[in-house]
């Protein structure tokens, strides 16, 4: 561990289990803005319930659930993470520079997940609010049982995409293979747009007006 | 949960495949505590017509006596080696000539019917090992660090629907067709409508757990001529319920994926070596890449060598 006095703390992860980490990350989030975790190892849970303002970057892959039922923090991995990425969060902001496996973004009621390579299946199921955008593709059942919230898939995305879908908005740019039960497409209107490039400028992805003029929109069909 | 885990070295030679599958089988503990196990292909470098058998033996006195004498009515015992284990029986391992594939599984069958003494597998071209317990301890206990091989299938197993014991651990073995394993992570709920009819064709189970359904369905279907990719590809057409599936054979290993995708399955791939496992986290044990791939719900692959 490096200088506990310095605004930035470096912790290194290579010999702890996730729980050790984890408390590691909580007591010092409250003395420092930034905290810098090398060597995760693809352990999972890390960063769970973290409610503090605080800046994670995690060099290297995260596993499943990182970034669960957090409120607040700001946390960017640059790497991969496995099942269930942001789970459950309420406030703050999770971007992975790699991919993700299934079920990114599931349950969040606010917060935005950013995932730059593709995603698993279930992107965002049953999510209640916040955002969720994917660089590449998504799997089987994106938008699975979304009660709400904002669903943004720069790629393609395969079969049932909205399954079920209640409430919130899909936004597609590229391929979309099918759509689930009780899911209708259309194109998103000029206001969509606008929203759209709002939050996609805002975490660096650089689309032409042409890309926001193609962007389909999913949602319930009633 | 379980955890499933898969090498294969593309040159076609021995590589420390144990050492490999160990370090990945480490990373997956958490997905199973019960038991643990490996079939490590291309190490064992046999003749023709010699397999190696590893029964569990009671330490009551007189068991391995009375199994040794009926082994010797089928064959000299060419190597011999007492495995300590836990519990109260040991792993006898040997190598035995048959005149015959045919005649392995009545020769497994007779020597069951001994008391105290249960056949874990017998096998020509890979050394199945499993065993009740942690990775960590199984590879100890059957220096496994040192198995070398060309691929091979491991698992840590959550018993959810069958007995924790060393039969019952993965990979399973299907005698339809020479050396094929079966690693799983998943339930069948189908599984009396694809056991019946391998029953009706005459094929034996000797337990209720689904694994051993799925590897006598790919076997059957092998031996019917199907390609290993077809094989799978069929899998998941016929088999419901959540599952990864990882099959190995003498020349190579698959993966098949449930249609909905409820069970992780996760590969990478070099130049040199293609590995696959249930989380990201075992393929850094063995690959130095972050080009990680995600198994799609339905998808197959089969590398062979």
């Amino acid at each position: 561990m490096g200088d506990l006095s310095m605004k930035e703390l470096v912790i290194d992860a290579k010999d702890m289990n996730a729980k050790e980490l984890n408390r590691i990350i909580k007591e010092q989030s409250s003395f420092h803005d930034k905290l810098i975790i090398n060597n995760p190892e693809s352990r999972h849970n890390v960063c769970a319930g973290l409610t503090e303002d605080v800046e994670i970057e995690i060099n290297g892959s995260a596993g499943y659930f990182v970034a669960t039922m957090v409120n607040g923090p700001k946390i960017h991995i640059n790497g991969n993470a496995g099942w269930f990425a942001g789970d459950n969060m309420t406030e703050g902001e999770l971007i992975i520079d790699g991919t993700v496996g299934d079920g990114a973004g599931q349950g969040i009621y606010g917060g935005t997940v950013i995932v730059k390579g593709s995603a698993g299946s279930r992107t965002g199921e049953i999510m209640k609010g916040g955002t969720v955008i994917i660089g590449g593709n998504s799997g089987y059942m994106t938008g699975l049982l979304m009660m709400g919230g904002k669903l943004i898939i720069l790629g393609d995305v395969t079969d049932d995409v909205g399954e079920s879908i209640m409430r919130g908005s899909i936004y597609v740019l590229g391929n979309v293979k099918s759509l689930g039960k009780n899911a209708v497409m259309e194109n998103a209107a000029s206001k969509d747009q606008k929203e759209l490039k709002e939050i996609l400028t805002k975490y660096g992805f650089d689309l032409t007006d042409e890309d926001y003029a193609n962007f389909k929109k999913i949602v319930n069909m009633q | 949960m379980c955890g499933i885990a898969g090498v294969i070295y593309k040159d076609k030679k021995t590589h420390p495949v144990g050492s490999a599958l160990t370090s990945m089988l480490e990373s997956l503990q958490h997905r199973g505590p019960d038991s643990a196990g490996y079939a490590i292909y291309g190490g064992l470098n046999f003749s023709e017509n010699y397999y190696q058998l590893n029964i569990q033996v009671n330490r009551r006195k007189g068991t391995l006596d009375n199994l040794k004498s009926l082994l010797t009515q089928f064959s000299q015992i060419y190597e011999e080696q007492l495995i300590e284990s836990v519990g109260d029986s040991d792993i006898y391992k040997c190598k035995i000539a048959l005149e015959d594939y045919s005649l392995l599984k009545p020769c497994i069958r007779e020597i069951d019917e001994l008391d105290n003494v249960r056949v874990i597998n017998g096998s020509h071209s890979f050394e199945m090992i499993k065993d009740i317990g942690k990775v960590k301890d199984i590879a100890e206990r059957f220096d496994v660090l040192g198995r070398m091989g060309t691929h091979g299938i491991g698992h840590t197993r959550f018993a959810t629907e069958s007995g924790v014991d060393r039969y019952h651990a993965h990979p399973y073995q299907s005698y339809i067709i020479p050396d094929i394993t079966v690693v799983h992570n998943g339930q069948i709920t189908n599984y009396w409508k694809i056991r019946d009819p391998l029953e009706r064709k005459g094929h034996v189970f000797e337990s209720f757990n689904d694994t051993e359904c799925i590897v006598h369905y790919m076997a059957d279907k092998l031996d019917q001529g199907y390609k290993l990719e077809e094989a799978l590809d069929q899998a998941v057409i016929d088999l419901d319920g959540p599952f990864s599936i990882l099959v190995g054979t003498p020349n190579g290993i698959g993966i098949a994926k449930d249609k909905l995708g409820l069970r992780p399955g996760v590969m990478a791939e070099t130049d040199e070596i293609f590995a696959i496992a249930s989380e990201e986290m075992a393929l850094h044990d063995v690959i130095d890449s972050d080009q990680i791939e995600q198994i799609a719900p339905g998808e197959t692959r089969a590398y062979t060598i």
